[in-house]
């Protein structure tokens, strides 16, 4: 290949490669040594890409569209489909674009005959094998092969084997990922998923040439929290959603890109929507957070929107639930505060798992318009002010932020198992393990995550061991002293743990001690791992009790969205007022139930565990004479009397930019300066001083991935789920691709 | 950014003196509203600008390069159910609309004429490593993590 190196400036146009930024963060340890730009040219275009990029990521910077299927952005090459076929300079045959380094001064086509005729034979080979069904494919409409073989395929067909098309057995993976073998044109980008980002290394291919098949070997489900990527990844019908198979086609549906609310990575997703339902939930690319993936809570749990909703407003009376108006049941609210008797920290508030920051804001004002101090929130000790203090946002923030985890040389969980209460954040490790000679360390109860891990102990003594120094020489010790960029995960279920005072008390010391390469202005690597969508904004704006609040007994209590509350601690001559949109467990101890909206039907802010704020978008509309959640709270306030002085969303905007910028500041994560950082971790040290440890051992909070807020328990998709990959049932659904066949030949 | 009135009210202004919006636009405004015979109600309406991302069932990123303009649902008025045929029936009249624009500025200078609140999704970066082919092959120093069962 000849290799002049251009001597042309950098070209002005800028495709889709040319967006790339060079953040400031480091990349991958295999990829760092590469920083040259080389130019070459594309189509009589001038490109500059990175040194070390694929033809095909030229191709696309230049504005080149090249067909691909094997080929994938966030996966490892594998160069087998051929689709991406490209004329470079001076070869003697088409090259595959993504197989091959871009050359600096390399001339390459992508619009010529002998470019043309490649794809065509490609593409002809590959629907030799592939059957006619469009019509009854679930891909129908959104396929890359139809799409491609449209655009770049012959418009006849040379193909009249007797014998028919090949014909592969459907295998069984699992209650959400359907397959049909038989379209497979074994890309394995699946393969890949599953290995590189999932996780599941018994995913992979048998057999070769037209005998290749794509399975586990031995017959097993794909047990993965990220399985649900495999549908978005196959470019055919072979891999299809379950719950979503025959429901709707793409065209008919309406997207809205929002946010998720099943765990507090904040994924961005993309709500479909076909008249008042949500069809499928679809992962929107933001390589900030979720890269591509999402979880199959995320993906899957949507069709609890549909059932045990609360549609109209319901008052008790002696056992059972009466509908009534929207009036009738605010006056009820009225009347029974004024019944019950509260006042001031008598009246209690607790916040759920999926509440809005809007009606957090509004709750925590009437409350304390109300003068109650009484911020509850719905965990264990919630009632407790919290022991990491919410003063300084670094106490409570995943302050390493996501992307840099891929950044940390070591890794320390303490109390946490990211694979269930951040599915994508794990992958996220995973890669790192994958790429770079990073260490974990592991510090809690053992759980399977998707990458190896030292083991260090069970409990906060374990924890306590190892911050003297006293743990036992090991890999994982030795890397930690010398990481320049180490990193504590902090699980959201130590501040809830009997010894979440002795556990953060080590871990501020810990701070303390490594603070040079730990908390800098570059890096802060104390990073709490949140577990649910609404806790980093519940902390944000000091939805927390007082000292004097948290000791009282309460007669008045406001549920919003809480669903996780012991029933015990609810005091039977309690007046109780629910809020949200499921029949779940707090509904059932309500007095009054207010029909709230999921977070599919309210366009509001979302803070995730970065303490990134996100706005959601309503996808349809609530159900029934169910309502936005501030709204209801807002209304309720005019009846109570004491008014909320916001009328509109901006207004309530204005009022969170006052509790905190941070809050309306979408986007982004703003750092918190290292200064500030130690002093919030001195201020943990102060506050936990002197703390014994009970050594009890810290448990995994969440202990079935697939059923953890009232959304998926309402979902009958993850009621299948649990049976299938936590309970480990053969329920049936193994049997479905097992039927006998017909031969068609 | 956030939501913004298009005419810009004390309680924005304090706002954004903290945001990383775009200051307010220094070009004339002809607002629509004077010729266009738009009904009242659709000035109270709020829009979203964004570069909607890639389908990720596809590898074809068309239409993801334009800056599309759309409406948030009306809570309660949007969709319901037809009780006769089953069909979703809306109230809004501009559930249907979805305008595209070349660029951000376009987008937000119509929605200022037309009076609507919007708010400006920022577009997604992508952050794609130079990828090869080798890297499949490539030594690693410490013990193998992966098997590839390509």
């Amino acid at each position: 290949m000849l290799r002049i190196v251009s001597t042309v400036s950098r070209p002005s146009s800028t495709g889709i490669l040319g967006k790339v930024a060079t953040s400031g963060r480091r990349s991958l340890a295999t990829s760092s040594a590469r920083n040259a730009d080389i130019t070459l040219t594309v189509d009589g275009k001038e490109v500059t890409v990175p040194q070390g990029s694929a033809l095909i990521q030229a191709c696309e910077a230049a504005g080149a569209t090249i067909p691909r299927f094997c080929y994938h952005d966030r996966l490892a090459i594998a160069g087998n489909c051929r689709m991406c076929l490209v004329e470079v300079e001076r070869s003697p045959k088409p090259v595959a674009s993504c197989a091959m380094p871009a050359m600096p001064g390399a001339k390459v086509f992508t619009n010529t005959p002998l470019v043309h005729e490649a794809r065509e034979g490609v593409m002809e080979f590959l629907l030799a094998n592939h059957p006619l069904d469009c019509p009854i494919c679930d891909q129908g409409g959104e396929c890359d092969l139809q799409d491609q073989s449209m655009r770049y395929g012959a418009d006849r067909t040379r193909f009249h084997e007797i014998t028919g098309k090949r014909a592969v057995e459907n295998k069984d993976l699992g209650p959400l990922v359907k397959t049909s073998m038989t379209r497979c044109i074994q890309c394995t980008r699946c393969v890949r998923f599953a290995n590189e980002v999932a996780g599941v290394e018994e995913f992979g291919t048998s057999g070769r040439g037209n005998d290749m098949q794509i399975g586990t070997y031995v017959e097993k489900t794909v047990d993965s929290e990220l399985s649900g990527n495999l549908v978005d990844l196959c470019p055919v019908g072979a891999l299809t959603s379950k719950p979503y198979a025959y429901h709707a086609r793409p065209w008919e549906l309406k997207n809205t890109e929002s946010i998720d609310v099943m765990d507090a990575v904040g994924s961005n997703i993309r709500i479909d929507s076909r008249g008042v339902q949500v069809m499928r939930i679809q992962p929107k690319t933001n390589d900030d957070v979720n890269e591509e993936w999402i979880s199959d809570k995320t993906r899957y749990a949507y069709d609890g929107l549909k059932f045990q909703r609360l549609t109209t407003p319901l008052i008790k009376q002696g056992d059972r639930f009466v509908a009534a108006s929207w009036e009738d049941a605010l006056t009820a609210i009225a009347e029974g505060l004024a019944a019950s008797g509260a006042t001031g920290n008598e009246i209690q508030a607790v916040a759920g798992h999926l509440a809005d920051t809007e009606s957090l804001v509004a709750l925590k004002d009437l409350a304390n318009r109300l003068n109650s101090d009484n911020l509850t929130l719905d965990q264990p000790n919630g009632h407790l002010p919290p022991v990491h203090g919410v003063d300084i946002r670094s106490n409570y923030l995943f302050n390493a932020t996501i992307p840099g985890v891929e950044a940390a040389d070591a890794i320390l969980l303490v109390g946490s198992n990211p694979r269930h209460e951040a599915a994508v954040l794990n992958s996220r490790i995973r890669k790192s393990w994958l790429h770079t000679p990073v260490e974990v360390g592991f510090i809690g109860e053992r759980a399977d995550t998707t990458y190896g891990y030292e083991y260090l102990g069970a409990d906060a003594n374990s924890l306590e061991a190892f911050v003297s120094g006293k743990a036992p020489e090991s890999a994982f010790t030795k890397k930690w002293k010398e990481a320049k960029r180490p990193l504590i995960i902090v699980g959201s279920a130590l501040s809830e743990h009997s010894d979440a005072a002795g556990v953060y008390n080590a871990l501020a010391k810990l701070a303390e001690k490594e603070k040079a390469r730990l908390v800098t202005p570059e890096w802060n690597g104390f990073s709490v791992l949140q577990r649910v969508a609404s806790r980093a904004a519940t902390y944000e704006i000091g939805f927390t009790p007082s000292r004097a609040a948290s000791q009282t007994k309460p007669k008045f209590i406001y549920l919003l969205n809480a669903d996780e509350v012991d029933p015990k601690s609810i005091p039977s001559n309690a007046f109780v007022v629910y809020q949200g949109h499921h029949g779940d467990l707090g509904a059932q101890l309500a007095d009054v139930c207010l029909p709230g909206s999921a977070f599919t039907e309210k366009g509001t802010t979302w803070i995730n565990t970065e303490g990134r704020a996100q706005l959601g978008r309503a996808a349809v509309s609530p159900p029934g004479a169910a309502r936005e959640d501030w709204k209801i709270i807002r209304a309720l306030s005019e009846v109570i009397g004491v008014p909320l002085p916001y009328n509109d969303t901006l207004e309530l905007r204005d009022r969170m930019w006052e509790i905190s910028p941070a809050l309306v500041r979408y986007d982004i994560t703003e750092k918190t300066s290292s200064d500030i950082a130690l002093e919030g971790i001195k201020a943990i040290k102060d506050r936990t001083a002197g703390a014994k440890i009970g050594g009890a051992a810290f448990k995994k909070p969440i202990s079935n991935f697939y059923q953890t807020d009232p959304i998926s328990r309402a979902s009958v998709t993850m009621a299948q789920c649990t049976r299938s990959f936590t309970k480990g049932e053969n329920y049936g659904f193994s049997e479905s691709g097992k039927a006998e066949q017909a031969a068609f030949a | 950014m956030s939501l913004l009135r298009a005419y810009s009210t004390p309680a924005t202004t304090k706002k954004e003196s903290s945001e990383i919006v775009a200051p307010e636009p220094a070009r004339e405004v002809l607002v629509a509203d004077v010729i266009s015979g738009a009904p009242g109600e659709l000035r109270h309406r709020s829009v979203r600008i964004y570069q909607p991302t890639r389908n990720t069932m596809q590898s074809g990123a068309g239409k993801t390069e334009r800056w599309r303009l759309d409406f948030d649902i009306l809570q309660g008025g949007s969709r319901w159910e037809n009780p006769l045929m089953g069909w979703a029936s809306s109230a809004d009249y501009m559930q249907g609309t979805r305008l595209s624009f070349r660029s951000k500025e376009d987008a937000i200078h119509f929605a200022e004429k037309q009076g609507w609140d919007y708010y400006v999704q920022p577009e997604a970066i992508k952050r794609i490593p130079p990828k090869n082919y080798a890297e499949n092959f490539v030594y690693k120093p410490h013990k193998l993590r992966i098997m590839r069962t390509k």
